[in-house]
């Protein structure tokens, strides 16, 4: 029992920064049409800040119960290289997706060894943060703090983004945009403005979501290459371009994830892509995509 | 009589609630040209996709030759002799005209699988390409990138490539839309010639054009709501003024009509 | 035309096989990996080019091809390169069958996420299953025999530049014989209509998903070979192959080449091997300056290096109108 309530709550946790991740993917491929291979690469760049961001608060003194907020800001900072980004892939809006997917590609190779210029291929923690918050203890489970502290902000963050997109006349323009790229523009919306947005926000949850790990696991170059792989899973799961997907398949991921390890480890990613297959044999569109025309 | 090559009988397809089509009954015998009218939303591209297999009818049924083609598809379609030419032109653009016309003449003989033998070797299929291609004019552009044709040689390239099936009967859906109005005679003239030549036993129109229907057309099917309003040879049809004023809109409509 | 395709493919051999002396031990060295690669990337580029499907996941073929060698030379001890060759073929259409059932029923973006998956599915097996694929340690693959002779006289390098690098280079241009039948024949000319109009396709009795299916089929045994061909130079098959990055590194060399051609991939084989090497020796962090030779490619020349000449003629008669132009020429 103990052990039960162990892995889910390290489920959740993994669970809760594949949504940040995935959800960036989805703003994007919805709204852009676009699948960023890349998405990873914001995540391991968000991962990296929060080190140096995280080394240097608590070498200066600042309180390891202040890094919560201090992260998510460190996160947020890689959206920084939303606009320039989307600035580059906007020259290939119109052109034939596997073009675009290449261009994230690039991307992705580039990224790789700049963060390698910065940082250097050792793995890099954030010290002393995790140990800080502690644990709680639940019956005879113990559960980080931190793991629950993060589930709390993916949730605030999920929360937060359905308002904005359902309740704000942006979040309103960004829809209708990813309903009729054309329409909108005949309405007057500056669809460029909109995509630089969506791609920054999308980049900045990226960010977050790998700044948000650090604490409790070191960053490590692999780690943008190895997270689209999940990524993309929860994407596929949930559908693609749909935020409860995100949602959806990133709970079923996370957790599919913790209990293969708990159970037989060689079965962790195996695990996953067999629910992949699944619901790509049931629901080819996924859980809560819409059917392909 | 000899017996139809193409025919339902009380055909209904509904969406949900939404009755798309109801009760739908004809029949298409060889020498046939029938045209199928109707205001939009009469149901004309439900029956056409529901003909030509793409659709399964909610009730009824639906033969072609004999057999039953209930969303049978549009490749089994085309392998058992009907072929469909589609209202927007639909060509491969890296194909050269040649290319575009041997897709379908390797399908009808049966060879489109074969993946050691030489296109450029084939003799047969040249003769068959160039003989296609001749009928509809197409002869000095056989070797050009279907995206470099004009308009209307596009058109006649998608037609072409559908007459390479050797069809039993063959499907026009607006055959003359986006072509300028003094052309339509012209291309209309240029099908039903390919079509004799091609041996295609019936013809299938789906038309706004009045004059067209009136000119090419055996027999006028008129839908309206989903329902055949009148089933009728052409100059019965447009001698009824109270139905040619329902279906096609020649005079004036007294009530508002959407 | 034709004949000038056949001489021109006659020259490159000839020029090939004629290479490993004047190259030196080091250049020809060099050069293996082009056959291997080649090859993956004429299976590639059927489903690339001719289908219009961009596989991320081709890397796991090459990786099967690999492993496949690696279990004929060294847990079966069967040293006869032949073989190694058919059950790397076999392997590849044997992992083929089930995931292009699958993949077959999807086109454009979500193709290529699904071949994604399926080839990190395979990394899993075999980063994971330690026991069978020896994991992150992969399995050695031993030096194999070509055509029953087996050189012993040869240390491992004169043995590789020579007899091997032969050996490959015949391969490479009768699977490339192969694979020019393949897109000439009808099959292919409906692999390149359901490229263009899969709606118009099926009308005009194109199976579709079946046509996608068999080049599925067939692009995986090329990837296959290719993988075996790759790793007796190594030595090694490791899950590294079947990474993702991999896959994507086999279409950015495809389209370097310039996959509107049959020749593309070979060239882009070719390319790609000399462009990396040169990177590596100006400095540690060559993949950002790969990064951006890809990017500018897809940017500027798409068509890749085959289609280099043409964009070049296009600008500068562009250029010569302009010039000609007394007023600025309405845009096309």
């Amino acid at each position: 029992m103990a052990a039960l309530i162990e892995v889910l709550a390290a489920g959740l946790f993994h669970a809760a920064v594949l949504f940040l991740v995935a959800a960036g993917l989805q703003l994007v491929f919805g709204v852009q049409r676009i699948l960023n291979l890349a998405c990873g690469s914001f995540y391991a760049l968000g991962a990296y800040l929060g080190v140096t961001a995280g080394g240097l608060a608590l070498g200066a003194g600042l309180s390891p119960l202040l890094a919560l907020p201090l992260l998510v800001l460190a996160g947020a900072a890689v959206a920084a290289l939303g606009p320039p980004v989307e600035r580059l892939l906007r020259l290939v809006y119109d052109r034939d997706e596997s073009f675009q997917l290449l261009l994230t590609f690039a991307l992705v190779l580039m990224f790789q060894d700049l963060i390698r210029m910065g940082w250097g291929s050792q793995p890099q923690q954030v010290e002393g943060v995790y140990l800080a918050y502690g644990q709680v203890q639940l019956g005879a489970a113990r559960i980080p703090v931190w793991n629950l502290l993060v589930l709390a902000a993916a949730i605030a963050i999920a929360g937060g983004l359905g308002l904005f997109l359902q309740r704000t006349d942006f979040g309103r323009i960004l829809r209708a945009t990813a309903e009729n790229r054309r329409m909108a523009a005949s309405l007057g919306v500056d669809t460029g403005r909109v995509y630089a947005a969506v791609f920054t926000l999308g980049t900045a949850l990226g960010g977050i979501g790998g700044a948000l790990v650090v604490p409790a696991a070191a960053a490590v170059p692999e780690k943008a290459v190895e997270l689209v792989v999940e990524a993309f899973a929860v994407v596929v799961i949930g559908g693609l371009g749909s935020m409860p997907g995100a949602l959806a398949g990133a709970a079923i991921v996370g957790l599919l994830r913790a209990g293969a390890l708990l159970v037989w480890p060689e079965l962790e990613l195996l695990a996953v892509y067999a629910v992949v297959v699944a619901v790509l044999l049931l629901r080819p569109a996924g859980l809560f995509g819409r059917p392909a025309a | 009589m000899s017996p139809p090559l193409l025919e339902t009988y009380r055909v209904g397809r509904r969406y949900g609630d939404f009755v798309a089509l109801r009760d739908v009954t004809l029949r298409v015998h060889p020498g046939e040209t029938v045209a199928i009218v109707g205001p939009n939303g009469a149901g004309k591209t439900t029956l056409v996709n529901v003909l030509t297999g793409l659709l399964r009818p909610s009730e009824g049924w639906v033969r072609f030759l004999g057999s039953d083609i209930a969303g049978a598809g549009p490749v089994r379609l085309a392998q058992l002799g009907m072929a469909r030419a589609f209202q927007l032109v639909q060509v491969f653009p890296e194909l050269t005209a040649a290319e575009t016309i041997a897709v379908g003449a390797l399908a009808q003989a049966g060879r489109g699988r074969r993946m050691l033998a030489s296109l450029g070797a084939d003799r047969a299929l040249r003769a068959r390409v160039e003989e296609v291609a001749a009928v509809f004019g197409l002869g000095p552009v056989l070797h050009r990138p279907a995206r470099e044709l004009s308009q209307g040689q596009k058109k006649l390239l998608d037609v072409a490539s559908a007459f390479a099936l050797r069809p039993t009967v063959i499907l026009l859906d607006e055959p003359t839309s986006g072509v300028a109005t003094a052309d339509k005679h012209g291309i209309m003239a240029t099908l039903t010639e390919a079509a004799r030549r091609a041996g295609v036993q019936a013809l299938l129109l789906v038309e706004h054009d009045i004059d067209l229907v009136e000119t090419y057309a055996t027999r006028v099917v008129g839908l309206r709501g989903g329902e055949v309003l009148a089933d009728l040879p052409v100059r019965a049809f447009f001698a009824d003024e109270e139905v040619t004023a329902a279906l096609v809109g020649r005079r004036p409509a007294r009530g508002a009509q959407g | 035309m034709r004949g000038g395709a056949l001489l021109a493919a006659l020259a490159a051999v000839a020029a090939l096989a004629a290479a490993p002396p004047l190259l030196g031990e080091y250049r020809t060295t060099l050069l293996l990996p082009v056959f291997g690669y080649g090859v993956a990337l004429l299976g590639l580029n059927l489903l690339f080019g001719y289908g219009g499907l961009v596989s991320f996941g081709h890397a796991m073929f090459v990786a099967a091809g690999a492993y496949a060698a690696a279990v004929v030379t060294g847990v079966w001890r069967i040293e006869s390169f032949e073989a190694v060759l058919l059950a790397a073929a076999a392997a590849g259409l044997a992992l083929a069958l089930p995931v292009g059932a699958l993949c077959a029923r999807y086109t454009k973006i979500f193709f290529g996420m699904l071949t994604l998956a399926f080839g990190m599915l395979f990394h899993s097996f075999l980063f994971k299953f330690y026991g069978l694929t020896g994991g992150d340690q992969g399995m050695r693959v031993r030096r194999p025999t070509l055509l029953g002779l087996e050189f012993e006289e040869l240390d491992k390098t004169a043995f590789l530049v020579g007899p091997y690098y032969w050996y490959c280079l015949a391969v490479a241009a009768l699977l490339a014989l192969l694979m020019w039948r393949i897109v000439r024949s009808p099959f292919g000319l409906a692999l390149r209509a359901q490229r263009d109009n899969p709606r118009k396709a099926e009308y005009l009795g194109v199976e579709v998903r079946r046509t996608r299916f068999v080049a599925f089929l067939v692009s995986a045994a090329f990837g296959a070979v290719g993988g075996a061909m790759l790793a007796v130079p190594t030595g090694l098959a490791d899950p590294e192959l079947a990474y993702w990055t991999h896959s994507g590194t086999l279409v950015f060399m495809t389209l370097l080449g310039g996959f509107a051609h049959f020749a593309g991939p070979l060239l882009g084989a070719l390319a790609y091997v000399l462009l990396q090497d040169w990177l590596m020796s100006l400095t540690p962090y060559w993949r950002l300056l790969l990064g951006a030779v890809l990017a500018l490619i897809v940017l500027a020349c798409p068509q890749g290096l085959m289609g280099l000449p043409a964009l070049l003629r296009a600008r500068l008669a562009a250029r010569r109108r302009r010039a000609a132009a007394p007023h600025p020429a309405p845009a096309e």
